[in-house]
């Protein structure tokens, strides 16, 4: 349904990829632990690859002092409701990762 | 000179004196077309045949108006400078409790201003002089709001952290986008679109949770300034609800082909308040260190009680059905404000206020008015984060979080039925792909996507580069904050100067 | 002149001090079967079908003249709909 306006309504979205370069953003979510209230968002480039992806989450999700960082070497990943396995070597593109994707697991 | 001989005429009534001085006073035009004075009160399909069967049920005039109001001010400003001769900041119940009050000046007064503005337009440009004038009145009445508030929270800007910069904090900061957003949505609406949203959805429908229980919270805790203020602004709210109810009353009343559109506006309106109250949820069961009533029980009763089983029967008449998203309201509330307050928690590194655990006789008091839910996310979340103090350390989360497309909110609401997984909603639009906390928050960008990929999200925009820099000091610096305003409470500059100053009282007493 | 009202409750909340005494108690003094509960700056009156203000009761108990606008300065909410707001008296009821 289109907005009900004086005049002609279309502007372009205040966060399409265009305006992060050859970077995008992209969501981390741990399924099922409220630790982390929310999902977090990240600016990555899209050649990076998929491995370093998960060396940032053993780091950053350790602000959970229950984690253990190992655990990350047997998750199921998740992208965009797909489970997956993802190339470790291969870029976040290469790995179906795209502008705004989730990326999910659970421990 | 004649002398007049007939007698002088009899006063009014208030029905003469409101007929005389508002709807007499309109005349029709002659030599410009009526469209050309009123261009905006068409295009969004509601039919109106008669704007002078729309009354003002107050009966105000200009006269009687000024007179209450200028009454009202009188009051105010008495209690203002009592409270600043008598160093009244020093009766609060504890310093943390001005946290709740900090948010509410960074938040509040613009968002006044904002409905100052457009009431101020639809003053201007609706047809009818019942439907300008009551709006007139509601245009000055957002302005004195703002007014009276800044000035009653400029005391304790004196004594405090936080309160300095409210107003390029309600332009930047991150949770300050909720209500700054909402009001811009609503503002760029026409006329009777805004008049369904700010008019009736959360004047009529939602005002009173953040009003009624938040103000007598504040006379709870020694806060005699924001309870007067609150209670003082809160008079001209009834007059602002029955405006809300007379507009939309007037709406369903005049054509039957306005039900849907109106109903449409509800649905969208009332989710988008209530999402926006949600943060009140979280100052009141979590910020005030005496509370009057929870969260849950202001919902029942100044929602479901007065709104469902009083307002809604009568709408149904019309044909209005409640709210589409409104059970979903009905199921959160044993759980919103636990999951706002540890949003405000986990993020309060980055924000104009400080946060802390509950304390003991706060667990308590959460056991007993969420027997249910409390100990869940106590034993989940909580006991956790105390783990983490208990070690010398404070939980922050290291990273920016997933923002909802249309309420701005971090995505930490969970699915129905299942308190610990957030619910996640996605739409693609364009080839690009949009996130929402709620079915609720998706219904409305599926309805007009255009107006909401244009949302500035300040996640988004930070990585962008337009906030200040890439870093996380950058950001504060260009939010305004300054030291002491951000963090934990527990031996923050408020709390440690709250020690200082009783300790002094005690030692000279 | 009576009014319809729907059989729902209504009701008003007002600020607890000494001006409105005189109201709340010209208010239950005129409406049988009231609720009455008080909150801390609050007493919150509720009551089915329609509530009635009388202006000759308020001033009988405030001992001066009063206009029904003044209701204004007491009032901080309501529910329902002000079906009636004269000289002498104010009515909240639900039309429907």
């Amino acid at each position: 349904m289109a907005v009900v306006a004086i005049s002609d309504y279309k502007f372009p979205s205040k966060s399409r990829q265009e305006l992060y370069g050859d970077d995008q953003l992209v969501h981390l979510w741990w399924k099922g632990n409220p630790y982390f209230v929310a999902a977090s968002c990240f600016r990555f480039p899209k050649a990076m690859p998929f491995g370093d992806l998960v060396e940032l989450c053993k780091g950053f999700f350790s602000a959970d002092p229950d984690l253990d960082p190992t655990a990350f070497d047997s998750v199921q990943w998740v992208i965009d409701d797909k489970p997956v396995t993802p190339d470790l070597g291969a870029s976040l593109e290469a790995n179906g990762v795209g502008h705004k994707s989730l990326v999910q697991f659970s421990i | 000179m004649t002398v007049p001989t007939q007698k002088p005429a009899r006063k009014l009534t208030m029905q003469q004196r409101y007929a005389a001085l508002t709807h007499d006073l309109d005349w029709d035009p002659t030599y410009v077309a009526e469209e050309e004075i009123y261009p905006f009160t068409t295009f969004e399909g509601i039919k109106v045949h008669d704007w002078s069967k729309w009354e003002d049920p107050f009966r105000l005039t200009v006269e009687a108006y000024n007179k209450y109001q200028a009454e009202k001010d009188r009051r105010l400003y008495a209690v203002l400078d009592g409270f600043a001769q008598s160093q009244g900041q020093l009766s609060l119940t504890e310093g943390r409790y001005m946290n709740a009050m900090k948010i509410f000046l960074q938040g509040i007064p613009s968002g006044e201003y904002q409905a100052h503005r457009n009431f101020s337009h639809l003053a201007r440009y609706f047809n009818g002089p019942g439907a300008r004038f009551a709006s007139l009145c509601q245009s000055m009445d957002e302005l004195r709001h703002a007014q009276t508030e800044i000035h009653t929270l400029s005391h304790y800007n004196k004594y405090f952290g936080g309160m300095h910069d409210w107003n390029k904090m309600s332009d930047r900061v991150w949770y300050l986008s909720v209500p700054k957003s909402f009001f811009d949505d609503a503002g760029t609406a026409g006329p009777f679109e805004w008049l369904i949203a700010i008019g009736f959805s959360f004047e009529y429908l939602l005002t009173n949770l953040l009003f009624v229980p938040f103000m007598s919270g504040a006379a709870f805790n020694g806060d005699l300034p924001t309870m007067t203020f609150g209670f003082s602004a809160q008079s001209d709210e009834s007059r602002h609800m029955t405006l809300g109810l007379e507009g939309i009353k007037f709406m369903l009343e005049q054509d039957e082909d306005n039900l849907p559109i109106v109903q449409a506006w509800l649905d969208k309106w009332f989710w988008r308040g209530y999402r926006l109250i949600a943060l009140v949820a979280g100052m009141m069961d979590y910020m005030l260190p005496k509370r009057v009533m929870s969260w849950k029980e202001a919902f029942e009763l100044y929602f479901e009680e007065q709104m469902l089983n009083g307002l809604f029967k009568d709408l149904e008449y019309y044909g209005i059905k409640p709210p589409r998203h409104v059970q979903w309201a009905i199921d959160e509330k044993e759980i919103l404000s636990h999951q706002v307050y540890w949003v405000l928690y986990q993020f309060s590194h980055a924000a104009a206020f400080t946060t802390t655990i509950p304390n003991e006789e706060d667990q308590a008091w959460l056991e007993s008015a969420y027997p249910e839910t409390w100990p869940v996310f106590k034993s989940v979340v909580w006991d956790k984060a105390q783990r983490v103090v208990d070690s010398g350390g404070r939980y922050f989360n290291p990273g920016l979080p997933q923002l909802c497309q249309i309420c701005q909110i971090p995505m930490g609401f969970t699915e129905p039925g299942n308190p610990l997984v957030q619910c996640q909603r996605h739409s693609i639009y364009e080839g690009e792909r949009y996130d929402f906390c709620s079915d609720g928050c998706q219904w409305i960008f599926d309805r007009e996507p255009e107006k909401y990929v244009q949302a500035w999200l300040p996640v988004h925009q930070i990585y962008q580069g337009n906030c200040g820099g890439p870093t996380l000091p950058d950001v504060a610096v260009w939010y305004g904050l300054e030291p002491g305003d951000a963090g934990e409470y527990i031996g923050s500059m408020d709390h440690q100067d709250w020690l200082k100053w009783h300790a002094s009282s005690i030692k000279e007493g | 002149m009576s009014v319809v009202a729907a059989p729902r409750p209504v009701g008003v909340d007002l600020q607890e001090n000494e001006e409105t005494r005189a109201i709340v108690e010209a208010i239950e003094a005129d409406n049988d079967d009231l609720t009455v509960r008080h909150m801390p700056g609050i007493v919150r009156l509720t009551k089915e079908g329609q509530l009635v203000i009388n202006q000759e009761s308020v001033e009988g108990r405030l001992g001066r003249p009063w206009e029904t606008h003044e209701f204004q300065l007491a009032m901080i909410s309501y529910f329902g709909e002000f079906v009636e707001w004269d000289d002498d008296r104010i009515v909240i009821a639900w039309k429907h």
